[in-house]
């Protein structure tokens, strides 16, 4: 039941990526980009992991696209030449090549839900968080029990990293215009 | 440059009729995806982004620079750097009640019901939460309103007036 659409979304987001990589109109390559994410945040939730999901949804194919259209409104549109790009062959053969790469280590992957796969083989990690985090925290979503209190400083990390980069871009662009 | 700017904010009674009925229940599933990250998907990231989209939401529909400064850019600053405080404040609570950082076991002294999830709570919606909800906001704003967004003198400059260079590598559209 679940395969012929998660194939089908596969098919869809590499599809939004060729696209997005070939068109030479900006604006279209911006919502095809979109496109890609919320193709990305369905497949994410169809393989069980809502809270990805939700952040590919609201990050990729919200805010991103945002930020990008409001760039492109400082840009011109191509006037001449076709709608799409004519990719350099030399680059087109290194991301070709990096593609076949990754392809060949996808049958190496365990299948989604494998019991023999390393996360459930070697249960004394997964199987601890999953037995043991609602008793040890009383907070049901595993995945917020992880995040916020077993890997509470690499979060803690993290969320400092999102407001120092934030800080660094305000302070850089206001800095452009002074010079 | 600046009429490329300018440009960007078209008042249009659609926009803003369907950003009117849409923002309660965008502003709301972000903030149940906040406060109910404990038990469902979600969490202060999904949630923060969220309810930064509403201010993206009400500046695309009634323009950049009045949301600027009807929401005030101190506040959206305001909000991160009170993020991180937080959850700094948080992580040495535990510390401070003789356990490690960040060891929400440590609020077991307290007289609280559930010190744990509480703990994580804090994390999630008064650190994680206002960080990146106020880092989407604070970035939007500065990207929409060119580089000097953030100049005092909010009113009398149009943003990105004479300052091409720092602008977007395309330079002029009209």
């Amino acid at each position: 039941m679940i395969a012929p659409v998660g194939y089908a979304l596969v098919a869809f987001v590499v599809a939004a990526a060729v696209a997005t990589a070939l068109l030479r109109d900006v604006l279209a390559a911006i919502i095809l980009f979109a496109a890609y994410s919320l193709g990305m945040a369905l497949l994410y939730t169809l393989l069980l992991a809502p809270d990805v999901g939700l952040t590919e949804a609201v990050v990729g194919a919200g805010v991103t696209t945002v930020l990008l259209l409001l760039t492109i409104a400082e840009t011109v549109r191509p006037t001449d030449g076709g709608a799409l790009e004519r990719p350099d062959p030399r680059a087109a053969v290194a991301c070709g090549a990096l593609a076949v790469v990754f392809g060949l280590t996808l049958p190496d992957l365990p299948a989604v839900g494998d019991p023999d796969s390393p996360v459930i083989a070697y249960e004394r990690v997964t199987g601890y968080y999953l037995s043991q985090s609602y008793a040890e925290t009383g907070v049901e979503n595993t995945v917020t029990a992880v995040l916020a209190a077993y890997r509470g400083f690499d979060t803690f990390g993290e969320a400092t990293v999102v407001f120092a980069a934030g800080v660094a871009a305000m302070v850089v662009l206001r800095r452009e215009v002074l010079t | 440059m600046s009429d490329a700017e300018r440009s960007t904010y078209t008042e249009s009674e659609v926009i803003m009729s369907t950003v009117r009925v849409v923002t309660p229940f965008v502003l709301t599933f972000g903030l149940f995806v906040t406060f109910h990250g404990a038990d469902s998907p979600g969490g202060g990231f999904q949630g923060g982004a969220l309810v930064g989209t509403v201010a993206l939401m009400l500046a695309f529909a009634f323009g950049i620079d009045a949301t600027r400064r009807w929401l005030g850019r101190r506040a959206v600053t305001a909000a991160a750097s009170l993020g991180v405080i937080a959850f700094a404040a948080v992580g040495l609570g535990g510390v401070a009640l003789g356990s490690s950082f960040l060891d929400y076991t440590a609020y077991k002294a307290l007289p609280l019901k559930k010190p744990v999830k509480l703990g994580i709570e804090a994390v999630e919606i008064g650190g994680i939460g206002l960080i990146v909800g106020g880092v989407i906001a604070g970035l939007f704003f500065l990207t929409a309103a060119g580089p000097d967004a953030d100049a005092d003198a909010d009113a009398g400059t149009v943003p990105g007036d004479g300052a091409d260079t720092g602008g977007g590598p395309g330079g002029d559209a009209e």
